[in-house]
């Protein structure tokens, strides 16, 4: 690693460190997020409101610390359980071969197929919207990368002589797959989660701003750009800090793949 | 801006119903009260460009319920009457309608001279077949269930229409408006591809013509050069362009780009006030905002339930929250019916908030711990988000903690048609008649829908006795009598009547705002040099 | 060669085939159907519900409607609308060209902006230019596009008073119009999408640069004109081209929300108005084009990389 992928890494890890206390504690930050003012609704941003106050006079900047928890929540629930799914399939998959590696490959491609918020759309519209839902929907996304990524792996390990080696010894294939091939596995389907992440915070917020995010008052970034679309020209502060804060989040995701990528 | 006559209109029905007078004249020569007044000064051509919020799925007056197909298709489509910003219905392809004594038989002489956008002309063999088509349940129109009350159509000659009911039904002119009453050339439906012709050309005999309408995008429509109101319309087209949110709507305006628009959201209004050059019209509309109870639902089920949220709910506070206050806060009929048709709001129960009665009844219900509460808000409308977190702190304080979910419009209609509600917030709108507000919505199954699952006797008694009854004085007292039962019972909470605010750019002319938010104005406007 | 062909053409009606009964059953397990969004709040007469329901075949077997749906298909008819009545294929088409040339004009202004940038960065590795290039493309890459749009949309009214026209105006209608319509668009998607191809660039442009050719041809003492212009470009366009598949299939993804926001109405605008109205057979064909292109565009990236380079070559 040169020194810049050094800084880089840093950096990275530094905001995601930052955006995971403000997620987990956020009141160490910002007052309540949902103190209704109508009085002080659409004010610019100032002393008192950092990042102004929207139209029922919330705090922007309240909301968008206690939206970290949600956003980045569902996100990474998400993304794990997209690892979970797509990868235990995928090593089992790429492990065993045969017809339910064709049915599973060819299930994941076709999900692939889809340009992914309307893949998106349509599983939330079904599931209805809500944040557990939300996981499903984004959870299903990602999944079959997740597999194709863990089948790969699996693929080359199985090849390898230490595998042939636990064969030779007896060893059943579930073991030889959960006791030699999982662990092997596990470190890409790690990394992987790190890539996907601002991929996936994207797709939320997408649907958050579709009106398919989490419903009201829970804050949630995307959601709060939904809410800001009407005050474009009138409050844009409303959309910019929102925004910013979902940029900062993917940044600090990028940052960190790219420095595990480099590692590993 | 309009005030409804209940004279005037005593005068009208109130004698044809009873002496069964000959014919009445309902209206004269080409000069018709209809639209808004005609401008002799008025410049002819130009095209006038509208921003739209909600874009029609279809243009077809027959198989599409939507209010923003029919905020289009009245400038394309006409029926017998039409809706009056009065509250009353007035001929519009008829010339005059006179009723039985019995109330029974409908005789309607056609205006002559009418010709449809096929060329052909109009005769009551057209009429009969619009009709019989809509009220015939298999051909699937939204309409057929308000067509109901009607048992034969007979057109005696070319230019008579004789409808005769079942039942006495005091609100048959006002089902003959613009919505669902539309004339189209007979046998339309029977030509292959008939309902997707409709979204390519236009059939109706109305104003203006349709020219183009390319989904996702706009509507253009025509000068019909054959209508039969002489020398009108004054412009030669009109384009409607689906904005895809409010600001985007604003910014047309701003920019000079778009002529006309109604704001989807009332409080924007706020943000064009210095625009220079724009004027800014406010009207009561006939829509409704409300929290709707479904009877069937969980601690729903306990009138005392339902009291005890309305006598929690401060409506003026939902109502600054969710449109900025401009609107007008509702008892139980419609801001625009309010005063013609409107219980007076001090005799309604529950419209003011009283939370230790509230309380009391809670406990009384057994829920004096309070319990939680699922609040359904629809993607989309705007207003509902707002209305919603104001609504859950409000009833916190009596310990009611609400869960807001949201769902999709489809889902939500799903839920609606199989009488599922709930306990949902609703947007709605009226033709200006009460019979046409409340019997569909409240009236228990077979003859209503009740979607609410009110599930109550006294009130179908009085529904179908408002719509049998002809007198408006006698009519007006059945439909308070009505609403003081809905205020009791609480089947729904009727919020707020957000203000139909027009925008239109100071080149455009003698444009007047319909209270059902329907582009009929459009007809006599026209656009300064 | 051919059989690999085959195989691969083989793999992608499988997956397409999948993919739309897919769709198929999952529109139709959301509630509610284009019956309601007709009917509206004047529903209630089960008589008109059902005839409605009968005349659009939902009152059959989902499986009766599928094969029905894909025997037409089969045949190259898409059906009609639902909402508008008119022929799906014509719909889908005109939202496709719509599409397809926010697409275009996207993808060469990315390559125009981006690779010159990548290549720039990867030439002047650790100065100043590639740290600018670096941090341009990390925060483009960062930024949700929808967002990037709407900053755009505010920034152009707010400093120029400037906002899109307001009807969108195919290329072959209004020309200048047109470029009015898709200019923040394209901006907001080609930032994206320069970024990633500068990203590329430099990646492709390092590679090349550590390679003993070139290092020779600078030890030979040749211009670095000459070093740069023959033998590192040359190197670095074949994968850049097979790169611009992926970004076009990107591209046709990414323009969903973005297309939602400017009003244009293309393919991802269609999407998601059949997707709330439930006309399906518009949602089922603008699908199974999306799909199709995006498993043919990949099926030429690999293509056209075995012809460029023969090691892939029955790989």
């Amino acid at each position: 690693m040169n020194r810049r992928a050094r800084i880089e890494y840093g950096l990275g890890l530094g905001l995601a460190g930052l955006l995971l206390l403000v997620a987990i504690a956020p009141g160490l930050f910002a007052g309540a997020p949902d103190s209704v003012d109508i009085a002080r609704r659409l004010a610019p941003p100032s002393a008192a409101n950092w990042f102004g106050t929207d139209e029922t006079g919330r705090d922007v900047y309240a909301r968008v610390v206690h939206g970290a928890g949600t956003t980045l929540g569902i996100v990474g629930a998400a993304v794990l359980l997209a690892a979970l799914i797509g990868g235990v399939a995928g090593a089992v998959a790429g492990f065993f071969g045969r017809l339910g590696d064709m049915a599973l490959s060819r299930g994941a491609d076709a999900l692939l197929a889809f340009p992914p918020i309307i893949l998106g759309v349509v599983v939330a519209a079904t599931l209805g919207p809500g944040a557990v839902n939300l996981v499903l929907a984004l959870g299903i996304i990602y999944a079959p990368v997740f597999f194709r990524v863990a089948r790969a792996a699996a693929l080359g390990e199985g090849a390898r002589a230490y595998v042939e080696a636990a064969r030779a010894l007896g060893h059943g294939e579930w073991a030889v797959l959960l006791r030699h091939v999982g662990p092997n596995v596990l470190p890409t389907v790690l990394l992987q989660c790190v890539i996907l992440f601002p991929l996936a915070l994207q797709i939320q917020a997408a649907l958050g701003f579709l009106g398919l995010g989490v419903p009201p008052p829970t804050p949630d970034w995307g959601a709060s750009l939904q809410e800001s679309r009407n005050y474009m020209t009138a409050a844009p502060w409303l959309a910019i800090f929102p925004g910013l804060a979902l940029l900062v989040a993917a940044l600090a995701a990028m940052l960190l793949g790219r420095g595990l990528q480099a590692r590993a | 801006m309009w005030t409804p006559s209940i004279t005037r209109r005593a005068a009208l029905l109130g004698t044809a119903g009873l002496l069964a007078a000959p014919a009445l004249p309902l209206a004269q020569g080409a000069a018709l009260d209809i639209y808004g007044p005609a401008d002799p000064q008025a410049r002819r051509g130009g095209t006038l460009t509208v921003a739209i919020a909600n874009e029609p799925p279809n243009l077809d007056p027959f198989h599409q319920a939507g209010d923003a197909r029919t905020a289009v298709t009245v400038l394309m489509y006409q029926g017998l009457m039409y809706e009056h910003p009065s509250g009353e219905a007035r001929p519009l392809l008829a010339e005059s309608m006179q009723i039985s004594p019995d109330g029974l038989t409908y005789t309607f002489r056609l205006r002559r001279n009418v010709t449809f956008h096929t060329g052909q002309p109009m005769s009551s063999a057209d009429v009969k077949y619009s009709y019989d088509y809509i009220r015939d349940a298999s051909n699937g129109s939204p309409g057929a269930a308000d067509f109901g009350a009607i048992a034969e159509i007979a057109t005696p000659d070319d230019h008579t229409v004789v409808i005769r009911l079942n039942r006495p039904n005091a609100s048959l002119p006002m089902t003959l408006t613009n919505r669902f009453g539309c004339v189209v050339p007979k046998d339309t439906f029977a030509a292959q591809n008939a309902r997707a012709r409709l979204s390519q050309q236009s059939v109706g005999t109305g104003p203006f013509r349709l020219a183009e309408f390319r989904p996702q995008s706009h509507i253009r429509m025509q000068r019909f050069p054959q209508y039969w109101e002489a020398g009108q319309p004054y412009l030669e087209a009109i384009l409607f362009s689906t904005q895809p949110n409010a600001a985007s709507l604003l910014q047309a305006l701003r920019n000079r780009r778009a002529d006309v628009a109604l704001l989807p959201r009332p409080q924007d209004a706020e943000q064009l006030r210095d625009v220079q050059g724009l004027n800014i019209g406010t009207a009561p509309s006939l829509r409704q905002n409300t929290l709707d109870l479904d009877g069937n639902f969980a601690q729903l089920r306990d009138v005392r339930v339902r009291q005890a949220i309305a006598l929690s709910i401060d409506k003026e506070a939902v109502m600054q929250a969710s449109i900025g206050g401009h609107g007008t806060v509702l008892g139980t009929t419609v801001a625009a019916m309010q005063e013609s048709w409107g219980a007076p709001l001090n005799e309604l129960a529950t419209q003011r908030p009283d939370l230790d009665r509230a309380r009391a009844l809670l406990a009384e219900a057994g829920h004096g711990g309070g319990f939680q509460l699922d609040l359904v808000s629809i993607i989309g409308f705007e207003w509902m988000d707002p209305a919603a977190v104001t609504i859950a702190q409000q009833l916190q304080r009596v310990g009611i903690r609400l869960n807001i979910q949201r769902v999709e419009l489809g889902v939500w209609l799903n839920a609606f048609r199989t009488r599922n509600m709930r306990f949902t917030f609703n947007d709605w709108g009226t033709q200006p008649d009460p019979h046409i507000l409340y019997y569909r919505h409240f009236r228990s199954p077979p003859q209503g829908a009740d979607f609410r699952n009110w599930n109550n006797a006294e009130a179908d008694r009085l529904l179908d006795q408002g719509m049998e009854t002809s007198d408006p004085a006698e009519r007006r007292r059945i439909y308070v009598q009505l609403q003081k039962l809905m205020s009791e019972t609480v089947p729904t909470i009727m919020l707020f009547s957000p203000n139909l605010v027009t925008v239109t750019q100071s080149r455009v002319r003698n444009y007047a705002q319909h209270p059902t938010g329907w582009w009929f104005g459009l007809a006599r406007s026209w656009i300064a040099a | 060669m051919l059989g690999a062909l085959a195989g691969r053409l083989g793999a992608a009606a499988a997956t397409a085939v999948l993919s739309t009964a897919a769709v198929f059953l999952l529109i139709r397990a959301v509630p509610g159907d284009v019956v309601g969004e007709m009917l509206g709040q004047s529903a209630g007469d089960q008589a008109a519900e059902a005839a409605l329901r009968a005349f659009f075949g939902l009152d059959r077997p989902l499986w009766q409607q599928y094969l029905g749906w894909a025997g037409d298909v089969l045949r190259g008819d898409l059906g009609d609308s639902w909402r508008q009545g008119l022929p799906v294929a014509g719909i889908v088409g005109e939202a496709f060209l719509v599409t397809l040339q926010i697409g275009l004009v996207t993808l060469a202004v990315a390559l125009l902006v981006g690779v010159p940038l990548g290549v720039v960065a990867g030439v002047r590795q650790g100065r100043w230019p590639d740290l600018v290039v670096e941090a341009f493309s990390l925060l483009a890459l960062s930024a949700p596009v929808f967002w990037t749009g709407m900053v755009l949309l505010i920034a152009a009214g707010a400093w120029l008073g400037w906002s899109p026209p307001l009807i969108y105006a195919g290329p072959g209608e209004n020309l200048s119009d047109n470029l009015e319509s898709i200019a923040l668009p394209v901006l907001a998607l080609a930032l994206l999408q320069a970024a990633a191809y500068a990203q590329f660039a430099r990646q492709q442009t390092a590679m090349v640069m550590r390679q003993d050719f070139i290092r020779a041809a600078i030890a030979r003492g040749l211009p670095a004109r000459l070093v740069y212009g023959r033998h590192l470009l040359r190197n670095v366009a074949i994968p850049l081209v097979t790169f611009a598949g992926v970004i076009l299939v990107q591209i046709l993804g990414g323009v969903v929300v973005v297309e939602t926001l400017f009003a244009i109405p293309g393919l991802g605008r269609t999407l998601l108005a059949a997707i709330q109205a439930r006309d399906y057979p518009v949602l089922q064909g603008a699908l199974l084009v999306a799909v199709l292109i995006a498993l043919l565009v990949n099926l030429l990236v690999d293509l056209l990389y075995a012809a460029i380079d023969p090691r892939v070559r029955g790989a």
